[in-house]
C-alpha cells in the first residue's frame, strides 16, 4: 500500500497549466450554448407539430378558418418563407433535427435560392452520415467494443431563423450543425429582394462607401475588446468585402456575421457586428 | 465574456478542474490534448446535464464523460500518422517524477488502469467506479484485483470497499 501512496503523490504532482481555468470556462460557455440550441429546437418542433395538427383540423372544418389560415404566413403578399420540411428522428445512433426553409414566391430568384438551400442541406446530411460511419468504423477497428459504443450518438441539426422581412425583402440565416466528439456549425445568410429578383448587398443598405463604413464599424467594435479576437497577423479581421456574410436586423441594420475561428478563437463563438 | 451563473454542476466543474486535468493527462500524456479533453468533456457535461438524474452521482457521471473523451482521443491518435516532428513537440511538460509504480499503472491496459486510478488516486468507491466505467461491480472488482496482482501489491488483508 505504501507504494501506492507514493504513486498517488507522483500523480498529484502533475503540473497544472495556467490556462486550465479559462479552458474550463470556455467549455461551460460552449456547453450552455449547445444545450440551449437543443432545447430551442425541441420546443420549436413540438409547437410546429401542434400548430400543424390544429391547422389540418381547422382546414377540414370551416371555410372561414381555411381562408384565415391561408393569410397567416403571408409576409407581404408577394412571397412568404415557409418550412419546407421538418422532422426529428433517430436513426443509426444519429439524432436528426431538421427544419429546412423554402421561399414561396413567383420568382426565378426564389427558385434558385430554394435549390441552393436544398443542395446544401443534402450535402450536409450526407457528410454527417459519412463522418459518423468513419468514426464508428475506426472505433471498432481500434478495439472498441459494443459495450463501450453503447449510448454514443451524433446530433445533426438544420434550422433557420428569419431576421427581417418587409413587403419585398427578406433576410434569413440557415444553420447546419454536426455534434459528436467535436462540433461543427455553419451559418449561411440569405438576403433577398423578391420583386427585383436579386440579392441585397451592403451597398444597397449603406451606400457607395459601404466597404469603408462597415470596416470601420467592425474595427471599432474589435478595438473595444481586442483580447477576444485574432490580430491581423494571426489571420484576424482586416476589411469587409463583397464576400463578407451579413444578415439584416429587425430594425433594418445590417449585421456582419463571421464563422467560428474565422477571425477569433473558438471561445468567442460566431462574432457578429452591427454595421451602424 | 459574461461570467457563468453558478449551478451545482458548474460549481463542481470549476472546483475540481485540477483533478480532471490530472486524470486526462494520465491518459494522454500531452498537455494540449489533456486541456482539449477537459474542455470538451465540460462542454458535453453542460450540454447533456439532463442525463444526470441523481445529483449525488455527479462525480462518477462526469468521470465517465471525461474518460470516454480521453479514450476517443487515444483511439483517434492510433489511426493518425505521427507528425515528423512528433519527438520535439510531443511533450512539453516534464514527465512525472520517475516513480516506478506510477509508470507501471500507466502501462496496464486502460480498463484496468482506469479502475486503479479511480480507486486509489481519486478515491471513488467500487460502486462509483462501476457508474463511471459503465461496467458492473463484479467486473470492477476483478479488474482491480487483476491490476493489483500485476503491480505485485498485496492488500495485506485490507478490505476494499
Amino acid at each position: 500500500m505504501k507504494k501506492l501512496e507514493e504513486a498517488r503523490r507522483a500523480y498529484e504532482n502533475t503540473p497544472i497549466p495556467e490556462e486550465l481555468s479559462s479552458r474550463v470556462e470556455e467549455g461551460i460557455r460552449q456547453g450552455r450554448g449547445a444545450r440551449q440550441r437543443r432545447q430551442r429546437l425541441r420546443r420549436r418542433w413540438l409547437s410546429a407539430a401542434a400548430c400543424l395538427t390544429l391547422l389540418i383540423a381547422g382546414l377540414n372544418m370551416s371555410p372561414t378558418v381555411a381562408q384565415a389560415a391561408a393569410e397567416v404566413p403571408v409576409i407581404g403578399g408577394l412571397f412568404r418563407v415557409l418550412t419546407f420540411v421538418s422532422y426529428d428522428k433517430t436513426e443509426d445512433d444519429i439524432n436528426y433535427s431538421v427544419t429546412v426553409p423554402e421561399v414561396d414566391a413567383e420568382s426565378a430568384l426564389a427558385e434558385t435560392v430554394n435549390k441552393v438551400i436544398q443542395e446544401k442541406v443534402d450535402q450536409h446530411l450526407a457528410k454527417a452520415q459519412q463522418d459518423w460511419e468513419e468514426y464508428r468504423e475506426a472505433f471498432f477497428a481500434t478495439g472498441g467494443t459494443e459495450e463501450q459504443w453503447a449510448g454514443r450518438q451524433m446530433d445533426v441539426i438544420v434550422d433557420y431563423e428569419i431576421k427581417f422581412q418587409s413587403d419585398t425583402e427578406v433576410s434569413f440565416v440557415v444553420t447546419m450543425a454536426e455534434g459528436w466528439v467535436s462540433s461543427m456549425e455553419e451559418r449561411t445568410c440569405y438576403n433577398l429582394n423578391l420583386t427585383e429578383n436579386r440579392e441585397i448587398t451592403l451597398k444597397d443598405l449603406l451606400g457607395e462607401n459601404w466597404a469603408e463604413i462597415s470596416t470601420a464599424a467592425i474595427q471599432r467594435q474589435i478595438d473595444e475588446e481586442p483580447q477576444k479576437y485574432f490580430t491581423p497577423e494571426m489571420g484576424g479581421f482586416t476589411a469587409v468585402d463583397e464576400n463578407t456574410a451579413f444578415y439584416i436586423r429587425e430594425d433594418g441594420v445590417p449585421v456582419a456575421l463571421f464563422a467560428e475561428y474565422e477571425i477569433a478563437p473558438g471561445s468567442t463563438g460566431f462574432p457578429e457586428f452591427p454595421l451602424a | 465574456m459574461q461570467t457563468p451563473a453558478d449551478t451545482p454542476l458548474t460549481t463542481y466543474l470549476i472546483a475540481e478542474q485540477a483533478r480532471f486535468y490530472r486524470l486526462a493527462y494520465s491518459y494522454l500524456r500531452q498537455r494540449e490534448d489533456a486541456l482539449d479533453a477537459v474542455q470538451s468533456a465540460v462542454c458535453r457535461a453542460l450540454e447533456r446535464q439532463d442525463s444526470l438524474r441523481n445529483p449525488e452521482l455527479i462525480r462518477p457521471w462526469f468521470y465517465r464523460i471525461l474518460i470516454n473523451t480521453c479514450l476517443d482521443v487515444l483511439r483517434r491518435r492510433s489511426r493518425v500518422v505521427p507528425l515528423e516532428d512528433w519527438a520535439e513537440t510531443g511533450r512539453e511538460d516534464p514527465p512525472p517524477p520517475d516513480e516506478d509504480l506510477s509508470r507501471q499503472v500507466e502501462a496496464l491496459p486502460p480498463p484496468v488502469s482506469t479502475v486503479i486510478k479511480l480507486r486509489f488516486y481519486e478515491d471513488l468507491s467500487l460502486r462509483e467506479i462501476s457508474e463511471a466505467t459503465g461496467s458492473n461491480v463484479n467486473t470492477v472488482k476483478s479488474r482491480l484485483y487483476a491490476g493489483l496482482k500485476k503491480l505485485r501489491i498485496s492488500m495485506e488483508g485490507e478490505d476494499i470497499r
